[in-house]
């Protein structure tokens, strides 16, 4: 298998440069990451992230032949040679395969990942519905890879101020939650012209997303809710 | 205070896009049924009073379209608040005068009511 990758170390000062590479497929070799760990045995200098190898930690995201995805969900039996490598577009490349994710991660935590519970807490847990919990079905399930707001044209051009289709997401997984109490703070948060409305509805995010969820219709679910607050 | 909004000028855009769609099926409607098209019956229909206002509607409408889709282009590429604020002040400008030009023309070329 011929694969091309991306690569570039700060420390030698050179420019980034495109390497490639020639490997034999073992027998075993199913996914992208299988092959990525073996280059890896080869030559040692490649880096890439990688943890779960089963598509749930999200840690190796990565443009594959020009579309973002998770090399240990890509299957090789589906990719076209000579396989290109790049790093998540629109992301600082820290080395070869390996962005920042800084930024992607404060708009995260900007948009308070977690449970807002004003009310007295119950003595043994929140019950729901089965209805209720249904509405977190497509949402709970994304394991913040960054495939889709790096594949976001809007958040390539205004990544410091756009939450991106990944945090919109996430924040409609809170505003949806039936036990929580903070969508009014919330939906204030996103009521502006960056954060959420940068958004062009170009939907890259849910062609892209490698676990199937829809962020573009998590973020109009958003604008909806926003509309029926302010009337 | 917030200089830009952002709901707002997502549902101006929705609201102008779907009145445009109304305006020009209505507009196809009115033209396509009844007698051919000739240049008789652009004007009859351009100079009454129902396509007069279905013009400057259009107009109106598409300007407002154009004022959202402008001001986010500017958003994007004029970092710069003084330069933003030159650039919308003349797109709005621009905008303004069409639709009144419109509307001054439209009500000049009225046909009296018999």
């Amino acid at each position: 298998m011929h694969i091309s990758i991306y690569r570039y170390d700060p420390d030698s000062g050179e420019n980034p440069r495109m390497q490639d590479y020639a490997i034999e497929l073992a027998p075993g070799d199913r996914k992208l990451l299988d092959v990525l760990m073996r280059l890896k045995d080869v030559d040692d200098s490649l880096s890439f992230r990688r943890s779960c190898r089963e598509g749930v930690c999200g840690s190796d995201g990565m443009n594959i032949n020009g579309r973002n995805g998770l090399a240990c969900m890509t299957s090789l039996s589906a990719l076209k040679e000579p396989v290109v490598l790049h790093p998540l577009p629109g992301f600082p490349v820290i080395r070869d395969l390996v962005v920042d994710m800084t930024q992607f991660f404060a708009h995260y935590h900007a948009i308070k990942p977690y449970l807002i519970d004003d009310g007295t807490p119950p003595e043994r847990e929140h019950l729901q519905t089965p209805e209720q919990r249904e509405r977190l079905d497509g949402l709970y399930e994304c394991i913040l890879c960054a495939c889709c707001s790096a594949f976001c044209p809007s958040y390539w051009w205004n990544p410091d101020k756009f939450i991106g289709p990944a945090g919109l997401l996430q924040a409609y997984r809170f505003i949806a939650d039936s036990r929580d109490t903070g969508t009014v703070e919330r939906l204030a948060f996103l009521d502006d012209v960056y954060r959420l409305y940068r958004c062009r509805t170009i939907m890259n995010c849910t062609e892209v997303c490698p676990k199937g969820l829809s962020p573009s219709h998590a973020i109009e679910r958003i604008r909806l809710e926003l509309v029926r607050a302010s009337s | 205070m917030k200089v830009f909004l952002g709901q707002r000028a997502w549902l101006v855009q929705r609201a102008s896009a779907l009145t445009l769609l109304l305006l020009v099926a209505l507009g196809a409607a009115l033209l396509l049924l009844g007698p051919a098209l000739n240049h008789e019956r652009w004007h009859a229909l351009a100079t009454s009073a129902h396509g007069a206002v279905i013009i400057v509607l259009f107009f109106a409408a598409l300007s407002l379209h154009g004022w959202v889709g402008a001001r986010d282009i500017v958003l994007d590429y004029v970092p710069s608040t003084a330069a933003r604020l030159s650039v919308l002040s003349i797109v709005a400008a621009i905008l303004f005068a069409v639709v009144i030009r419109v509307a001054l023309t439209m009500a000049a070329h009225l046909s009296p009511v018999s």
